[in-house]
C-alpha cells in the first residue's frame, strides 16, 4: 500500500461493502511486463485486444513495439480475484445504509455487543468494481513460464492456510 | 462508470487487484456490513501491517502484497500502474494476540484480556477482542485463572513453545504434500534447491517450517523456538550469490538452484530482472540467516526489511 494510505490506515477501518462482491462484473485483467507509469483509463480494446494472436507457443502481441508473449494464468481454486477501489468522499452512515438496500433493516449481527460503532464518521469504504477468474500473464519476448514469480505468488494461499489451521489439543 | 471513478484533478482512483477467499463471496449474501481493512500489529516486527477482518465469519486475513519491479495492469479499458497483486488468507489472530500476551506477560501477572490488548499505536487491536473463537485458543499460550466468573490470562512460554512446534509440524506435512501434489516444478524450485533436499531432506523441511512460522512471531521467540526444536546451528557460511550474468531467454536450471538456496526476495527479483545493484548486492549478502521466509512469495516488503537490517 502506499504511504498515504498508511497513514490513512492507522486509525481508519476502510469498510469492504460486501454487496460488492457480488454484483462485480468480470474483468478482462493482463500483467504487463513493463512499468507504466500512469493510471488512467487506456483504449486498451482498440489497441491491444486486437493485436492478440495466438502463436505456436502461447499467444503474442506488441506493445510500444515490443514482442511480447503470454499465457493465461488461472486464479486458484479457492480464491476470487477482485478490482477494488476506494470511494474518494467520506460518505456517511446514512447514505451507506441507504445504498442499494432500499428495504434494509437493522439487524443485531455482531455477537458480541460493540462497545462503539463498527463504522465510524472517519472511515471509509472501498468496493469491488469488478471480478475475474484468470488473467494474462505477459512476459517480454518469451512466456513467463512455471517459474515465474508470479506464479510461485499464486500458491501461497493453500500454504497459508496450513500455517494458520488451528493445532489440536494435547 | 470509467466517470466514477475519475477524481476532480484528472487523476484516476487507483485500483487494486486482490485475491479473497471464495467463501467470503458467499457469506457476503447474509452480511450487510463488518468486513473491513484494518492496520494491527504485524506480530513479528511490530510494526503495522493491513489486515481484513470479517464480523460475520469472526475470521482475521492478512493481506500481503506481491509486487515485482517493473509490472504493470491492464484492467478492462484502463491501465494500473504498479502491477501487484493483493491477497487475502486467513490468519491464525493467536499470533497478534501473543504480541500482547508476551509484552503483558513481562509484568508476570495474571490479566484480564482487555487489559493486555491495549494499543495506541494500532488502536484497531481491540477488534482481536471480538472473536470469540480467539478466547478458546489462548490455552495454547497461557495460563489461565478464574475469579468470580472472570478470566485472567498469563502467557506461558513453555505452553507456547510447544503449540508452536505443533504448528511448525503441520506446516511441514503441508509443504511434503504440496511438494507432491501441487505444481511440483513450481514448489520444488521455489522452496528448495534439488541439493539441500538430497542431503538433508528433514532438516530442510524442519528449517523451513520453522521460518515461516517466525515469520509471525518474535525473534526471541523464534530463537527459542530453534533451540526447543532443536535445530542444528546453521553452517557458519552460505555460499555467496553466484555474480554470473544471466540469459533472460533460456531459464538457466543451474542458476535457478544457486538462487533458490537463498531466499531473499531480493535474489528472487533479480533474477527475473536480471540485474543488482552494488547496493543491493550487499543487502543480498547480509541476509542470509538460511530461514525461508513467506516473503519469499511476495516483493513488496524488500525494501522495509532489507533496509532494517
Amino acid at each position: 500500500m502506499e504511504s498515504r494510505d498508511e497513514t490513512m490506515m492507522e486509525k481508519h477501518r476502510v469498510h469492504l461493502r460486501p454487496i460488492t462482491l457480488r454484483d462485480a462484473a468480470p474483468a478482462t485483467l493482463h500483467l504487463l511486463p513493463c512499468e507504466v507509469l500512469a493510471s488512467r483509463p487506456a483504449p486498451v480494446g482498440r489497441f491491444f485486444t486486437p493485436a492478440i494472436r495466438q502463436g505456436p507457443d502461447g499467444l503474442e502481441v506488441s506493445f510500444r513495439g515490443r514482442s511480447l508473449r503470454g499465457e493465461e494464468v488461472a486464479v486458484p481454486p479457492g480464491l476470487v480475484g477482485y478490482v477494488m477501489v476506494t470511494e474518494e468522499k467520506l460518505i456517511g452512515k446514512q447514505d451507506f445504509l441507504g445504498d442499494s438496500e432500499n428495504n434494509y433493516q437493522e439487524e443485531e449481527r455482531e455477537p458480541v455487543a460493540a462497545p462503539e460503532p463498527l463504522e465510524r464518521d472517519f472511515d471509509r469504504f472501498i468496493g469491488a468494481t469488478a471480478t475475474f477468474s484468470r488473467f494474462t500473464l505477459w512476459g517480454l519476448e518469451t512466456i513467463p513460464g512455471p517459474d515465474a514469480k508470479v506464479r510461485g505468488a499464486l500458491t501461497w494461499p493453500s500454504l497459508a492456510a496450513v500455517i494458520h489451521a488451528q493445532v489440536p489439543e494435547d | 462508470m470509467a466517470a466514477d471513478l475519475d477524481r476532480g484533478d484528472g487523476a484516476r482512483a487507483r485500483q487494486l487487484v486482490v485475491l479473497l477467499p471464495e467463501y467470503l463471496k458467499d457469506a457476503s449474501k447474509k452480511m450487510k456490513h463488518g468486513l473491513m481493512f484494518v492496520k494491527l500489529v504485524n506480530p513479528c516486527s511490530g510494526e503495522g501491517a493491513i489486515y481484513l477482518f470479517d464480523m460475520y465469519l469472526q475470521q482475521l486475513f492478512e493481506v500481503k502484497v506481491f509486487k515485482e519491479k517493473y509490472h504493470s495492469w491492464f484492467i478492462n479499458q484502463s491501465v494500473q500502474s504498479g502491477g501487484a497483486l493483493h491477497f487475502a488468507t486467513p490468519v491464525d489472530p493467536l499470533f497478534l494476540l501473543l504480541h500482547y500476551l508476551m509484552k503483558a506477560g513481562k509484568e508476570g501477572k495474571f490479566q484480564p484480556l482487555d487489559q493486555v490488548v491495549v494499543d495506541d499505536i494500532f488502536p484497531n487491536s481491540i477488534l482481536l477482542l471480538k472473536l470469540p473463537e480467539l478466547e478458546k485458543s489462548l490455552c495454547h499460550v497461557t495460563e489461565e485463572k478464574e475469579i468470580t466468573n472472570k478470566k485472567y490470562y498469563k502467557y506461558s512460554k513453555e505452553k507456547t513453545l510447544k503449540w508452536l512446534e505443533k504448528k511448525v509440524n503441520q506446516t511441514m506435512a503441508a509443504l511434503k504434500t504440496n511438494n507432491v501434489n501441487v505444481s511440483a516444478r513450481v514448489l520444488s524450485t521455489a522452496f528448495f534447491s534439488s541439493d539441500q533436499v538430497a542431503s538433508d531432506k528433514e532438516e530442510d523441511y524442519i528449517r523451513y517450517a520453522h521460518g515461516l512460522i517466525s515469520e509471525y512471531i518474535p525473534k526471541e521467540l523464534s530463537d527459542d523456538l530453534s533451540k526447543h526444536l532443536q535445530l542444528p546451528e546453521l553452517p557458519a557460511s552460505w555460499p555467496n550469490p553466484p555474480s554470473k550474468k544471466i540469459k533472460l531467454s533460456d531459464e538457466p536450471v543451474e542458476a535457478k538452484e544457486d538462487y533458490t538456496k537463498f531466499n531473499t526476495k531480493d535474489l528472487k527479483t533479480e533474477k527475473k530482472n536480471n540485474k543488482m545493484t552494488a547496493a543491493q548486492k550487499a543487502l543480498a549478502k547480509v541476509d542470509k540467516s538460511g530461514m525461508k521466509s513467506i516473503d519469499t512469495f511476495f516483493g513488496a516488503k524488500i525494501k522495509k526489511k532489507t533496509g532494517k537490517i
